[in-house]
């Protein structure tokens, strides 16, 4: 068998060792190779899907010794909550290569930046040992540092170094957590699939680790009142960085939220599943007020990823507080599917204002007016990504949304007050679209060009699956409940 | 006695090195004496190989040849055969030039004596051995920043190696032995085991620069040529560290010299980094840094005697450490001794760029690389040692440590003001040997970071 997850995993790697190795190369050739080699790392992860995953545990396991003596080991390996992760994630690093490839300063760093990103985003998500989890974790947030500090606009340098450390701060609780479960494992290892079958601590160990991994997944995702470097690192980073991170990066912390927090210490994260619920409605509803201040478009996506973000803390959490399986598992998917449907719309919603800010260079709400008349295209299809971010029946969202306030019905119906998270959101996109794209239109940009061949190749793919998976959802959920159904925790 | 000398081998072809590298300075040949120094070094770390997995002793217990005094020849030789290849790159020409080899080999030789140290009298040998040969060193350039640096660094280490002789004499007197293993029969008297290890926190802490013991370091680290400072910053250092393990593995529990030495950790590390995060002198910045990585040191030793990961902790950050911090150095030496040298030198050499980037967030300890693996073990040894507590505050400090390393990084990819290009146009002339130098370190730092088991595997 072909070790495709571990191809698929350093194939952007050896791109950009190729790149690195090319001292003297053309932009075109270096934006070709960035955008071949994403490509392949593409079809790898579609070989990855064609493969699928397993009723019960990891699927397309590949492991190579690495420290023996401390039980570290290289292992990879994929189930229903990373597949579709990894999806998402090669598909938005592909079409992010092909938007960049505009991009005329530095391209080389760039570039090589970007495959390096790809690699530790992909790596992250289908490592199963903690300490390449770990590894892959970290050096994600070296690369985005030096993607904002490099490429963003204004106030880069300050936003960079306030996400870098920031984000630093962040994970290094889970360097602890990591410590206390290895040190609980008998015989000691890092194997997260052993944490996972037979979570190594209990009482107040367990809660104590549960803690330190709920900082660092709450600073990632980010949640309410651990979100203040998110607007900074946004709003100066440069398109493809902002796509990346709230498309890629963002589920981090959510993802190891379900795999560690709740795979690893299952009966703390019970027992605090009413604080954690209580955290997941306060984001959304704060992430949709924070929203509705917005007049910058791009502060305003990014207060939304914090709203969406929240109610993916409340799937998870309401799966871990609710008893029957089956509802469980619904959580679950809804929280899973939710992560998806957020990097395919956001990184539409980015990719979007990139392309406005590189015609306006300004992204004041203000300053725009009936830009439908003018860019139609641009135009519809920031509606559509906007409406299905908005939750419409029909696009992305809805079905993953649906199932988390379905079930937050059943097992806590106080919490439904986040539904009003979606009243709101819905408010503020309107009045963003009444501002930008409708009335009249605005003297100052009659000359704007509407979307290039480029611009066009890098949305239609987002927009086409907003509204495939809108309208059929089993084809990712069916992917994700294979395994969701299977959980024990 | 024969078998002795013949686990004897590597220090005494250090020694032989020290005679014909000064016999080659007498006669006036520089370069043979920079030849023989490299090739001696590097042959007696080769002979240290078959060495590995010893664990005895020589000389009656008083000298051990055991993992930590193995893998601190295998850590020490070639980082200073690496140091003297900077000096050379640095005080090549000058008057005198032998001799700077052959001193920084005799502060090896007194190092090694440090790590192996299986009796008190060969403590203070280290201390002395090291000592003396380190301040002739800092007063290499003989101007007055040289000499002032070598003065306060004499006069603390006189009245610190003073403490630490009193203080042992009470061991002495009361295991009535001077060998560290009969430190056991200390346990009944606390009072006295207590005196001694303050002495040996005193003398020991001086080598290693640990806070409060830590004033002269950034001084001299200053004032003597950067080549030496890199030098002094990783091998008296990490000698001092080993002897540090060496004492305590047979101190009495009831000392409480675990809790002792934490709240030592605590202090360096803190003041270690929060005082470099006010230098705009990459040399005192980088002293300050490694005064804090010291600390991390401690965090192993506390663990010393509680688990089997201690001694492989600790020694897998030496290895770390002595890479990162000599390439960190090589690259100063290159650059320039001020953050503004450093405005925009990622961009213009982009591969030594990377290099230094590679190395700061490696003492920072972001994974893969090297000071990671190092640390999280470290991490790993407190916390199962039952000091948790000390990893909580080492973690905080490894966020602000980032702070204090990014402020070499943030420079270094900035857009050079105009006001400062034309003083940056002349770029610095090709150093082959600090090249290299930094090259080894980078293949060590990302190496020790993927793959440390040959070290983990040899060691366990």
């Amino acid at each position: 068998m072909l070790p495709i997850v571990s191809i698929t995993l350093f194939l952007p790697l050896l791109g950009a060792l190729l790149i690195m190795a090319l001292r003297k190369t053309s932009t075109q050739a270096i934006h070709a190779i960035g955008i071949i080699t994403s490509g392949l790392t593409l079809l790898g992860s579609l070989w990855m899907w064609s493969r699928g995953v397993n009723e019960t545990g990891f699927a397309q396991l590949e492991e190579l010794d690495w420290m023996p003596s401390i039980g570290a080991a290289y292992r990879v390996g994929v189930d229903g909550i990373s597949l579709p992760l990894v999806l998402l994630t090669t598909l938005l690093f592909f079409l992010t290569f092909i938007y960049s490839a505009k991009v005329k300063e530095r391209p080389q760093a760039f570039v090589v930046l970007m495959l390096l990103l790809e690699t530790a985003a992909i790596g992250t998500f289908t490592a199963l040992d903690a300490i390449l989890f770990y590894v892959f974790f970290e050096v994600s947030l070296v690369s985005m540092y030096f993607m904002i500090a490099g490429w963003g606009h204004e106030d880069r340098q300050r936003a960079a170094l306030m996400f870098f450390i920031y984000t630093l701060l962040g994970s290094l609780p889970l360097l602890l957590a990591i410590l206390g479960l290895y040190l609980g494992s008998e015989p000691h290892t890092f194997d997260m699939r052993v944490w996972i079958n037979n979570p190594p601590l209990d009482g107040l160990a367990a809660m104590l680790a549960l803690i330190a991994m709920l900082f660092t997944f709450a600073v990632k995702t980010p949640v309410f009142p651990f979100h203040t470097w998110l607007p900074a690192a946004h709003v100066q980073a440069p398109a493809a960085g902002s796509v990346i991170l709230a498309g890629v990066m963002l589920k981090f912390g959510t993802y190891g939220l379900v795999r560690f927090a709740l795979q690893m210490t299952p009966d703390a994260f019970r027992d605090a599943g009413i604080v954690i619920l209580i955290f997941g409605v306060v984001a959304a509803l704060y992430g949709a007020f924070a929203a509705l201040a917005q007049s910058d478009i791009k502060r305003l996506i990014a207060y939304t990823s914090v709203n969406h973000m929240g109610y993916v803390i409340v799937g998870v959490a309401i799966a871990a507080l609710a008893l029957d399986p089956a509802i469980r598992a619904t959580a679950l998917d809804g929280s899973v599917l939710q992560m998806v449907s957020h990097g395919l719309v956001t990184g539409a919603l980015f990719f979007l204002v990139g392309m406005l800010q590189d015609r306006a260079h300004t992204r004041e709400m203000d300053a725009f007016g009936g830009l439908l008349k003018i860019t139609p295209i641009l135009g519809w299809s920031f509606v559509l990504a906007a409406f299905a971010s908005l939750g419409l029946p029909g696009l992305a969202h809805f079905p993953a949304e649906f199932q988390i306030f379905l079930v937050t019905l059943q097992v806590e119906p106080a919490a439904v007050i986040v539904i009003l998270g979606i009243v709101i959101t819905a408010g503020l996109y309107l009045r963003a679209i009444g501002k930008v794209f409708l009335g009249e239109p605005n003297e100052k940009w009659l000359a704007m060009s509407d979307l290039n061949t480029r611009e066009v190749l890098t949305l239609a793919p987002l927009l086409i699956l907003i509204i495939v998976v809108g309208i059929a959802p089993a084809l990712v959920l069916d992917m994700i409940h294979k395994t969701t159904a299977a959980l024990q925790f | 006695m024969a078998d002795d000398l013949a686990l004897l081998i590597p220090e005494i072809i250090v020694l032989l090195t020290i005679v014909f590298a000064l016999v080659a300075e007498m006669l006036h040949l520089p370069r043979i004496a920079l030849a023989v120094s490299v090739t001696g070094l590097l042959l007696a770390a080769g002979m240290t190989l078959p060495l590995l997995g010893a664990d005895t002793s020589v000389f009656g217990g008083t000298y051990r040849i055991d993992t930590l005094s193995v893998w601190a020849k295998l850590i020490l030789l070639p980082a200073t055969a690496l140091s003297i290849l900077l000096a050379r790159a640095e005080l090549g020409g000058s008057d005198r030039e032998g001799t700077v080899y052959v001193l920084i080999c005799l502060v090896t030789l007194g190092s090694l004596v440090l790590a192996s140290a299986g009796d008190t009298m060969l403590l203070v040998l280290g201390v002395l051995l090291s000592g003396l040969g380190s301040f002739a060193l800092v007063a290499y350039p003989r101007d007055d920043a040289a000499t002032e640096a070598a003065m306060k660094f004499f006069v603390f280490g006189s009245v610190t190696g003073a403490i630490m002789i009193f203080g042992l004499s009470y061991w002495f007197g009361g295991s009535g032995s001077t060998l560290l293993s009969e430190l056991s029969l200390l346990d009944t008297k606390p009072v006295i085991a207590a005196v001694g290890l303050i002495a040996v926190i005193v003398g020991l802490g001086y080598k290693a620069a640990l806070v409060p013991f830590h004033f002269w370091a950034p001084d001299a680290y200053e004032g003597a040529p950067v080549s030496i400072a890199a030098y002094m910053s990783v091998v008296p250092k990490i000698g001092a560290i080993f002897a540090f393990a060496q004492v305590v593995r047979d101190l009495p529990m009831d000392t409480h010299w675990p809790l002792v030495i934490a709240v030592v950790s605590v202090l360096t590390m803190t003041y270690g980094y929060l005082a470099a995060l006010a230098q705009n002198n990459v040399v005192r910045l980088l002293a300050y840094s490694s005064i804090a990585q010291a600390g991390y040191f401690l965090l192993g030793i506390v663990a010393v005697g509680a688990n089997p990961l201690a001694f492989v902790s600790i020694i897998v950050f030496a290895a770390a450490y002595a890479a990162m911090n000599l390439g960190a150095f090589a690259v100063l030496m290159r650059v320039g001794r001020t953050l503004d040298a450093f405005s925009g030198i990622g961009r213009r050499k982009v591969v030594m760029g990377i290099a230094m980037v590679v190395f700061l967030l490696s003492l920072a300890g972001i994974p893969p690389l090297a000071g990671f693996v190092g640390k999280f073990l470290l991490f790993g040894a407190a916390m199962d040692a039952g000091f948790t507590w000390l990893t909580v505050i080492a973690i905080l400090n490894s966020v602000l440590s980032l702070a204090v390393y990014l402020r070499i990084v943030v420079p270094m990819y900035q857009q050079p003001d105009d006001a400062t290009a034309p003083a940056q146009t002349a770029a610095p002339k090709p150093e082959p040997l600090i090249t290299l130098v930094w090259i080894v370190a980078f293949v060590f730092t990302l190496g020790i970071g993927l793959a440390a088991q040959p070290i983990l595997g040899q060691i366990s």
